[in-house]
């Protein structure tokens, strides 16, 4: 039997409209939050048994950058389960429209009204507690009393605010009852350095179940928690959610940053460019720099989190943002690990502003240049590693940068990430920015 | 199976289903349908010097589509066949397989009128009969070709592959070939393999291609609505088209005694047609199938329409894959497959076929190549592992991995028509 226990996240770090009767888990869920009817607009009959999403009000015209949305998501939390060398997070929701990458334009997927959840899982590796953030053909097949219910399906690698790097999809069931989803991990292809190298090489299959019901549909639709109106569209980004440990989620409701959808543009990027503290690497050896590593353990999901920009070693050439994203940008000294030892290794670490989210699949390419000249280009590749995360790199074979010599970063195409409701304008249009060496690189 | 209720069916969704159910019962239920059409088969040869030496030619006996390109017969069986005796077959044995499919090819035309086929055998096959084919055709086991799938491999021993616009004509060549029936096209069955082989239902596939006939499967649950009303694939695409298939002679083996014959791999896949058709826009599928030129220059039209005897995939675009992965962000199964081309040339010779086995979408990848390896390394271009974390991802924008969900696979020796009768790894 799959561990059934659940526990809704609920409210967070916007200001409390909900209380903990949104929060559920308890039965008189469908009750449902009436603290603010006026933005509820179609978001009615909450006793309507057919209902199987909410009717989300829209923003009309939100920025080209990351932007508050009207709401956080409710859902379910189930147990984290464990499979070979990871460990996921299952999440449900009610189905929902969420933004798929085609280039740099984004494909809006709607629900079709029929009876779906919105599927969830973050993905990490069960030793370090890091967030897996790539894309590597996962599969979910769904079960209902032993009959497959629709063809497998590989869900999206998408990112939100407030979970962050995760897999997720709209998947249609049929009625109501207990449902089993089998979790396909293939092995990870893309290069993986540090204690990561030869991880993640064998294909694994973890299990859990869920109910869904009138229950499940009362809960996380009422379970949503609509910002105030003049947020809705700002610049800025809800926390990432707080999993609950244990049973009727531990809403967090004690400690509202008002002002965590309001980071304003370049608040949350304080980073500076005093890259000369940057030789504190062995200090993160053990990722005791990474937010995300310290929290994982019993029933703790965590986040997909970078490293802030200060915590990046060796030479911080830069922290340049385009299109929205921060593109962290170090020159590793030739002795790193993360080359074989006998040329500079230039890393870039592109990240959401605010909650600091990796962006997965992009390609970049770095053009070397020196006095108005263009010294060498080289393509990034996607790499993941225990200590830096996710990230693009690549060895300097044919140059030896010098103080005064030019970076820029061109961004070939944008993160193929599907994009929750926030994210979705962000990170498509993305110019080239320039990065200056700053630093001797010794030979 | 039982048979499928006719009411609410189509006349060509009800033969389908038909000859899904296969047996005396879906054949009687099929001539109740379609009684006239017995007559209207062409008959076969009683001069088996009159058929080419090469199971696997097909091409000139079927028809083509109005751009030339040949167009496979609408419906497809695949019988799983296991042998009832180990060890070397018997001259009598070998005998009785010839004399059997001899039947059929006095009793149907050689076309998608009457009927074509081939019989294939498994490396298990030489393996049980004690005659390695080491030193005449390289025949591995199937095994995984993706990080991707756990597939079960075609282990019975032979697999016999009718097709025909038919389904009557299917069907009865099935039951003729077991014993079933006692006529065939007006030839009287006298032999049959029952003494040679078992028929191995669980494993028997079927299936149907031609324009439309997707769509009429929208009652199939994980069949959406949206696939585009003429498609002939579910994928919603025209395939197949001249310019990208390998001739026959490049799927055929040249040297050594199975010379004429070739190689098949078949492998069985789940597709995912509600993300594609539902969350996916047409310019994606486009995109994902063929290349984002394709969708630039607007080269496909709904359903291919627009392309007549090539996918339109040039060597500019094939040679530019890696590139489009990283500046576009998504690159197409069309031009990942083709980066295997040797000397511009095509290396398979694809006949695969949609199917609604187990009640689901599915597709049965059937394609001869003159070596396994071939496949193989057609197989790995397709998969892309160099393009995965270079701008697209390990499935995603990545062709049309994401949809796609292998099952089984098997490999077979279709040996030419002389050897086709349970043959030795190693006939002299
Ligand atoms: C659902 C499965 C598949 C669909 C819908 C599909 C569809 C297509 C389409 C539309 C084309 C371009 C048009 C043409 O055929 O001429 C194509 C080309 C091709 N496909 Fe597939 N395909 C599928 C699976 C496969 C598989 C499993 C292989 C095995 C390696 C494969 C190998 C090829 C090859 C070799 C080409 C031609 C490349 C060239 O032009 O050289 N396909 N396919």
């Amino acid at each position: 039997m799959m561990n059934r226990r659940r526990f809704f996240y609920c409210a967070g770090s916007v200001a409390a409209l909900t209380t903990a009767a949104g929060c559920l888990g308890d039965d008189d869920s469908g009750d449902g939050p009436d603290a603010d009817d006026e933005t509820r607009t179609t978001a009615e009959n909450e006793t309507d048994e057919r209902r199987v999403a909410p009717d989300l009000p829209e923003i009309e015209d939100p920025p080209d950058a990351v932007y508050v949305p009207t709401h956080r998501e409710a859902m379910q939390m189930l147990e984290p389960v464990e499979a070979g060398a990871y460990a996921l997070a299952p999440m449900l929701s009610y189905p929902h429209p969420f933004w798929l990458v085609d280039g740099r334009e984004t494909e809006r997927v709607d629900p079709d009204g029929s009876p779906a959840v919105h599927l969830m899982f973050t993905l990490w590796d069960a030793d370090t507690g890091l967030v897996l953030p790539v894309e590597s053909g996962a599969q979910i097949r769904v079960e209902r009393d032993g009959q497959e219910v629709g063809s497998p399906r590989s869900p999206w690698a998408m990112i939100s605010q407030e979970m962050g790097f995760h897999f997720g999809d709209n998947v249609p069931l049929d009625e109501d009852g207990t449902y089993t989803v089998e979790v396909t991990l293939p092995p990870i292809g893309v290069r993986k350095t540090g204690a990561l190298e030869g991880r993640f090489a064998e294909t694994e299959t973890a299990t859990f179940e869920f109910t869904y019901d009138e229950d499940f549909r009362r809960a996380v639709i009422g379970g949503i928690e609509y910002l105030d109106e003049d947020l809705w569209g700002e610049r800025g980004a809800l926390e990432p959610m707080e999993h609950g440990q244990g049973g009727g989620g531990d809403e967090g409701d004690d400690h509202e940053h008002d002002d965590s959808n309001a980071h304003d543009e370049g608040d949350g990027e304080d980073t500076g460019h005093e890259g000369e503290d940057g030789h504190d690497a062995d200090g993160h050896e053990e990722g005791g720099g990474n937010g995300q590593h310290e929290d994982h353990g019993d029933g703790h999901v965590p986040y997909s989190s970078l490293p802030p920009a200060e915590d990046y070693p060796e030479t911080l050439l830069g922290d340049p943002e385009t299109g929205d994203a921060t593109l962290v940008t170090t020159l590793l000294e030739s002795d790193t690990r993360l080359t074989d030892g006998s040329h500079p290794y230039l890393l870039v670490s592109p990240r959401t502003p605010y909650n600091r989210v990796p962006l997965a699949d992009m390609a970049i390419s770095a053009t070397i240049g020196r006095d108005g000249e263009e010294l060498a280009t080289v393509d990034l590749e996607q790499t993941l590693d225990d200590e830096y995360d996710l990230h693009y790199g690549a060895e300097l074979v044919d140059v030896q940068p010098e103080t005064g010599d030019t970076v820029t970063l061109t961004v070939e195409s944008p993160p193929q990430v599907s994009r929750h409701r926030g994210y979705e304008t962000a990170f498509l249009e993305m110019p080239p920015v320039e990065v200056e060496v700053d630093m001797e690189v010794p030979e | 199976m039982s048979l499928p209720d006719r009411t609410g069916l189509s006349r060509r969704e009800y033969l389908r289903a038909v000859v899904a159910v296969g047996g005396a019962s879906a054949l009687g239920a099929c001539l109740a349908e379609d009684g006239e059409t017995e007559d209207a088969v062409p008959g076969g040869t009683d001069d088996p010097e009159s058929l080419p030496s090469r199971q696997h030619a097909w091409n000139d006996a079927l028809s083509t589509d109005d751009d030339g390109n040949v167009q496979l017969p609408e419906h497809h069986v695949l019988v799983a066949l296991s042998l009832v005796d180990d060890g070397e077959p018997t001259d009598e044995a070998r005998e009785t397989v010839e004399t059997s499919l001899r039947t059929l090819e006095r009793a149907y035309e050689w076309s998608n009128e009457g009927l074509v086929f081939t019989v294939g055998y498994t490396p298990a096959y030489f393996e049980r009969i004690g005659s390695p084919t080491a030193e005449t055709v390289e025949l591995p086991e199937p095994t995984a070709l993706t990080v991707r799938e756990d597939p079960e491999p075609d282990d019975f021993d032979a697999l016999l592959h009718l097709a025909s616009d038919h389904a009557e004509v299917v069907l009865r060549a099935e039951e003729a070939l077991f014993g079933e029936v006692e006529e065939v096209n007006g030839v009287a069955v006298e032999t049959d393999l029952s003494t040679v082989f078992e028929r191995l239902d669980d494993r028997r596939r079927t299936g149907f291609i031609g324009p439309g006939l997707p769509a009429e499967h929208t009652d199939t649950s994980g069949v959406p609505e949206e696939i585009p009303e003429d498609a002939p694939f579910f994928m919603g695409f025209r395939s197949g088209f001249r310019a990208n298939q390998a001739t026959e002679d490049r799927a055929t083996i040249t040297e050594g005694p199975f010379a004429g014959g070739t190689t098949q791999h078949v492998s069985s896949m789940d597709l995912q047609l509600e993300t594609w058709f539902k969350q996916d826009s047409h310019r994606q599928r486009v995109s994902k199938m063929f290349s984002p030129e394709h969708v630039d220059e607007d080269l496909v039209g709904d359903i291919g329409e627009k392309l007549s005897t090539s996918s339109g995939v040039t060597d500019e675009r094939i040679e530019a894959t890696e590139e489009d992965a990283r500046t576009r962000g998504v690159v197409g199964h069309a031009q990942k497959a083709a980066r295997a081309r040797e000397d511009g040339q095509p290396l398979l010779l694809r006949r695969d076929f949609n199917t609604v086995d187990g009640d689901r979408p599915g597709v049965h990848f059937l394609s001869l190549q003159r070596e396994i390896e071939e496949f193989v390394r057609v197989r790995n271009a397709m998969t892309g592992a160099d393009l995965a974390g270079n701008g697209v991802g390990g499935v995603q924008n990545n062709g049309i991995l994401q949809y796609i969900f292998v099952n089984r696979r098997g490999n077979y020796l279709l040996p030419p028509r002389p050897l086709r009768a349970l043959p030795s790894g190693d006939p002299a």
